[in-house]
Parts: structure tokens; C-alpha cells; sequence
């Protein structure tokens, strides 16, 4: 107990904490050399945190979602332990996957990670990497399709200032009769 | 084709990556964020179906952490 400044806590010195919002011995202003005083924070936020707290939960909420559809599939359950498992799992297997993914890319010399890479992840299993390369080829086709629907689209675009036109001259005849 | 069931959200698959990232200038394609949130699915799911199976052999109506300690080893081998 004490902060870094100050050798003792002096009682006139305890607060109200902005932190904390109570009177706390821990958490007490203290005055520096130069006789400003200063909050001496504590606890887990300090600088450099990593704000995977987020994640994780993110995390969790998915695998408990695609969990659930596995156990109602096959009429069983699965208890919270086992959920919170695999959803640090998959965290964790994130990391393994972020640095392979990178190597690969910097050993193609690239900065960008594609589906290659991912490609070359998924080499372990068999079955597992048929699967993903099929994905990656039904991913391929729907964006060919995406472009060429695209496309399409910017033609008839150009060709639409033509009809107006045509129109507001046949309008102009009738009008005239 | 993306987005039938449950499953992971490009911008998170995005975020876990990066989070990893040893260089700060890595990124990382939409396409490959696509397959990325495909692979960990199915990595969750293998997880689920082969800790099912195990309970199953084992006759429980409960999936408990033992029986995913059982098949954790094969599944990070296949991974």
C-alpha cells in the first residue's frame, strides 16, 4: 500500500476516488516533487492493456450460438464448462493461424493475406483442406458473377439517357397536334 | 452459400487477426476473411460433433470438459 510518490499515505491526503467513487486508502491522491497532486491509478486498466476482453466475448457468444445448433441436431446438451472451452480454444488457435497466415504471405512477399495462404493452412487434413479449396472456388465463381452482373448493370446505365430523350420528343409532337 | 447458420462475422475474424499480426502493415483480403470465418467454423463445430460422439460412446446425456479433453488431441493434429 502507498504510491510512488509519496514515502507514507497520509490520512488528510484519502479522497474520494474517481476511479473508484468511494473513500479509498489504495487509491489516494498524492502530491508529486513539483506539488501538484495526482491520482495514482491502479487495477488492471493501466496502459497497454490488451483489449481482447471484447473479443473473447465475441468469441464465446459465437461458439455458444453454433453450439447450440450441434446439440439441438443431436438431441443432447453440452454444459457451460465445455462451451467456455472450445471458445478459449478458438481464440487460441487464432493466434497459431495469425502467425502462419503471416509468414506465408511475407514468404510470398506479400503484405496482404490471401486465399492461398489460407489455403495452405488448412493443409493438415484432407478432407478439411477439399473443403476449403471448394469454397474458395465457390467464392471465386459468385465474384466473377457479382462482376459481370456489375457490369452489365453499367451498360444498361448507359444506354438509359437515350430513352428520355426520345420521349420528351414524342411528347412535344403530341402536345403540338 | 455464407451466412446459412450460425457463424463467425468478417469483422471479427478480421479483429482476432490482427490482434496477432507481428507487422503492422499485414491485411489481410475479404476473400481470405470469407475462407478464414469458414475455417474456424468448422473448427468449432469439429470441436461440438467429436465431443458429442464421445458422450455418446460414453452414454451421456451431458457434454462435459472430459469429453472434449478426449478429442482435443486429434482434433488440433487435424488443425
Amino acid at each position: 500500500m502507498g504510491c510512488e510518490h509519496l514515502e507514507g499515505i497520509q490520512a488528510k491526503h484519502v479522497a474520494r476516488c474517481p476511479a473508484r467513487g468511494r473513500r479509498d486508502v489504495r487509491a489516494p491522491f498524492c502530491r508529486r516533487g513539483d506539488g501538484l497532486r495526482t491520482w495514482v491509478r491502479r487495477g488492471p486498466c493501466g496502459p497497454g492493456a490488451h483489449p481482447s476482453r471484447r473479443l473473447k466475448a465475441a468469441v464465446h457468444y459465437t461458439v455458444g450460438c453454433l453450439c447450440e445448433e450441434v446439440a439441438s441436431d443431436r438431441e443432447i446438451r453440452f454444459s457451460k464448462q465445455t462451451i467456455a472451452a472450445i471458445s478459449e480454444l478458438t481464440f487460441r488457435q487464432c493466434e497459431n493461424f495469425a502467425k502462419d497466415l503471416e509468414m506465408f504471405a511475407r514468404h510470398a512477399k506479400r503484405s496482404t493475406i490471401n486465399t492461398e495462404d489460407v489455403k495452405l493452412l488448412a493443409r493438415r487434413s484432407n478432407s478439411l483442406l477439399k473443403y476449403i479449396t471448394e469454397k474458395s472456388e465457390e467464392l471465386a465463381q459468385f465474384n466473377s458473377e457479382q462482376r459481370a452482373k456489375k457490369k452489365k448493370k453499367l451498360e444498361e446505365e448507359n444506354q438509359k439517357p437515350v430513352e428520355p430523350a426520345e420521349a420528351a420528343a414524342a411528347k412535344k409532337d403530341n402536345s403540338s397536334l | 452459400m455464407e451466412g446459412t447458420s450460425g457463424g463467425f462475422r468478417k469483422e471479427l475474424v478480421g479483429k482476432l487477426l490482427q490482434l496477432h499480426f507481428k507487422d503492422d502493415k499485414t491485411k489481410v483480403s475479404g476473400d481470405a476473411l470469407r475462407l478464414m470465418a469458414e475455417l474456424l467454423k468448422i473448427f468449432v463445430v469439429e470441436a461440438a460433433i467429436r465431443s458429442v460422439r464421445q458422450a455418446q460412446a460414453e452414454d451421456l446425456a451431458l457434454v462435459d470438459v472430459d469429453q472434449l479433453e478426449k478429442v482435443l488431441p486429434q482434433l488440433l493434429l487435424d488443425f
